[in-house]
């Protein structure tokens, strides 16, 4: 039987060829490869978030472990074309008109798709229309935007307003973050959440849709 | 004293009878005027006008004192607002990047939409590049904003670019992500490309040395995203090695600091640094001021404090007030501390809020602060 803990292991060390290896290995053993993304692969990615909120980790750390598990997720693919892979929710997320930045939006893309969250990245400079759009399109159950700039900043809560004229305010949780944006001003806007950083995005996230 | 004369002695750890104060306005000014909503009083005033007008110091921006020419390879630049491509054509092949350039919402540098690295075969292109780039001075367009600025403040600026060498690297030719995963994959490549980079940095300093500019910026931007065990191994050495140089012309150096830098704070004074600039505190980070003074220690300046959400209309007057004065009771006894923003006057933000830190400056900043 596979040790699903050595997939997080591995993956909790950014170790992409060693994660790869013993998903192929779990799952040439014929294990399920639900229970190996969820035993294995989210279970690493938990730690790792863990570690980074506690600051024993760093964004490269995140980044390198992200990778692996995209890593590892290709390796499933074929074994999950029939169900899919597992979801716990959507996310709509980028970051706001007039903005170009997008390392801390990508690190939290990343780790939201890296724990179970089917993320849709609309990359940077989004349109307030475009993430309402989206949100109505996919279905969203976030919206998560990112702003670096205090120039951008109020664009979030321009984008909100715009959620709530479309009817569309109650269905979507939205969470807000980026350098400038404090809780204070998730508060001020009407966001329902604010992560700090990368690593609290995910507990955030989880928190708002009960899972 | 002026405003730069007060700066300049805060910096040097000179004992001043109150607290200076260096603002910076550019994202503010740059939105406005692009707008045309700049208030009514301030229609076609410069910056600094502006900044006199509410008793401040300026803090002006200008890019750097080198700029670049290239040798031996063909350098071509296409202007397609808001876009600017610059294509590289050397003997090792091509390399090619695309920037955004506007300034009418503020920020006033470029961003690069794609990188020079596309892949593995770019590294001895970008060697040849930067070894081929030659640097040459700057010094008339600096002077004219200088001498523009007078002793109503400062211009900071810098001798190369905005970012040290492995942040050009990291954030400009590779890109923050690919950058990481590069120096997993590749790190005798990457090394290599980082010491390209550092030897046309020392080029830019032998020639901005001769520019009689009193503090030079080495770094900006800084925050945890540029990562302790990276940043120990890479760019403080460089640090170390630029600030020593700089000494020894009598020179103070100046990091823009303006991210979290919860992690980042104990090892600022490892690298010679003498001014950490833009300092941005809690709420906007997790740091208050009182931790900063404690981690940079006595011997660092601090510049910086106000965090840019203050000025926004969330937080009433009473709150920014109650703000000014309990920083400066954190900063007590008040040396080494210039009074800035973290980084800048947001462009929703009161310009009258300037005018209002002059104001419990002379009120409450009179030093030595008496807690």
């Amino acid at each position: 039987m596979a040790d699903f803990s050595l997939i997080a292991q591995a993956l909790d060390q950014g170790d992409r060829d060693k994660t790869v290896a013993l998903t192929e290995a779990a799952l040439g053993s014929g294990a399920n490869p639900q229970e190996i993304i969820a035993q294995g692969l989210q279970a690493g990615m938990a730690a790792v978030g863990e570690k980074f909120s506690s600051g024993e980790y760093f964004l490269p750390d995140m980044l390198m472990a992200a990778r692996a598990m995209k890593a590892a997720l290709e390796v499933l693919a074929p074994a999950l074309e029939q169900t899919g892979i597992p979801t716990i929710g959507k996310v709509v997320i980028g970051t706001v008109e007039g903005d170009m930045h997008d390392i801390g939006k990508n690190v939290v893309a990343t780790f939201l798709s890296g724990n179970g969250f089917e993320v849709f990245d609309l990359g940077l400079n989004v349109p307030a229309q475009k993430f309402i759009d989206e949100v109505k399109e996919k279905k969203a159950d976030i919206l998560g935007m990112s702003a670096l700039l205090t120039t951008t900043m109020p664009v979030m809560g321009r984008v909100i307003k715009g959620l709530e004229e479309a009817g569309l305010r109650s269905s979507v949780k939205v969470v807000v973050g980026g350098a400038p944006v404090t809780q204070d001003y998730a508060n001020y806007i009407g966001a329902d959440g604010y992560a700090h950083d990368g690593g609290r995005a995910v507990p955030v996230c989880r928190e708002l849709i009960g899972k | 004293m002026t405003h730069k004369q007060q700066i300049l002695a805060a910096a040097r750890g000179g004992k001043l009878d109150k607290l200076p104060f260096g603002a910076r306005i550019d994202v503010w000014y740059n939105y406005h005027s692009a707008h045309g909503t700049l208030p009514d009083k301030y229609q076609g005033w410069s910056q600094t006008d502006i900044l006199r007008d509410q008793g401040a110091g300026a803090q002006a921006r200008f890019f750097a004192v080198t700029r670049e020419e290239y040798r031996d390879m063909e350098v071509v630049e296409t202007n397609d607002p808001p876009y600017i491509t610059t294509e590289y054509h050397t003997p090792f092949g091509n390399v090619a990047k695309k920037e955004l350039f506007d300034s009418s919402e503020g920020p006033w540098i470029r961003y690069e939409m794609e990188k020079l690295f596309k892949s593995e075969k770019d590294y001895p292109v970008l060697k040849y590049v930067m070894e081929h780039t030659e640097p040459a001075d700057n010094f008339e367009a600096f002077n004219k904003l200088r001498e523009e600025v007078g002793e109503d403040g400062m211009v900071m600026t810098a001798a190369g670019g905005l970012w040290s060498p492995v942040q050009r690297v990291m954030r400009e030719i590779i890109g923050y992500e690919q950058f990481f995963y590069e120096l997993a994959d590749r790190p005798a490549r990457v090394e290599e490309l980082i010491e390209a980079v550092k030897d046309l940095e020392r080029r830019k300093l032998q020639v901005g040395i001769e520019c009689d500019l009193e503090i030079f910026n080495i770094c900006a931007n800084w925050s945890d995203d540029i990562q302790t065990p990276v940043f120990r191994r890479y760019f403080v050495p460089w640090f170390q090695e630029v600030s020593e140089f700089l000494h020894s012309y009598g020179r103070l150096v100046m990091a823009h600091t303006d991210g979290e830098m919860r992690r980042l704070n104990p090892l600022f004074r490892e690298t010679g640094i003498d001014i950490a600039e833009a300092i941005t505190p809690a709420p906007q980070t997790l740091v208050s001021m009182r931790e900063f003074r404690e981690q940079l220690g006595d011997e660092v300046t601090i510049w910086g404090g106000i965090p840019s959400i203050l000025f926004e209309p969330m937080y009433n007057d009473d709150d920014f007030d109650n703000y000014i004065k309990n920083m400066f009771r954190e900063m007590a006894p008040g040396y080494r501390f210039i009074v800035g923003m973290g980084d800048n006057l947001p462009f929703d933000g009161d310009i009258n809020r300037v005018g209002r830190v002059v104001e419990l400056i002379d009120k409450y900043g009179r030093l030595p602060i008496e807690v």
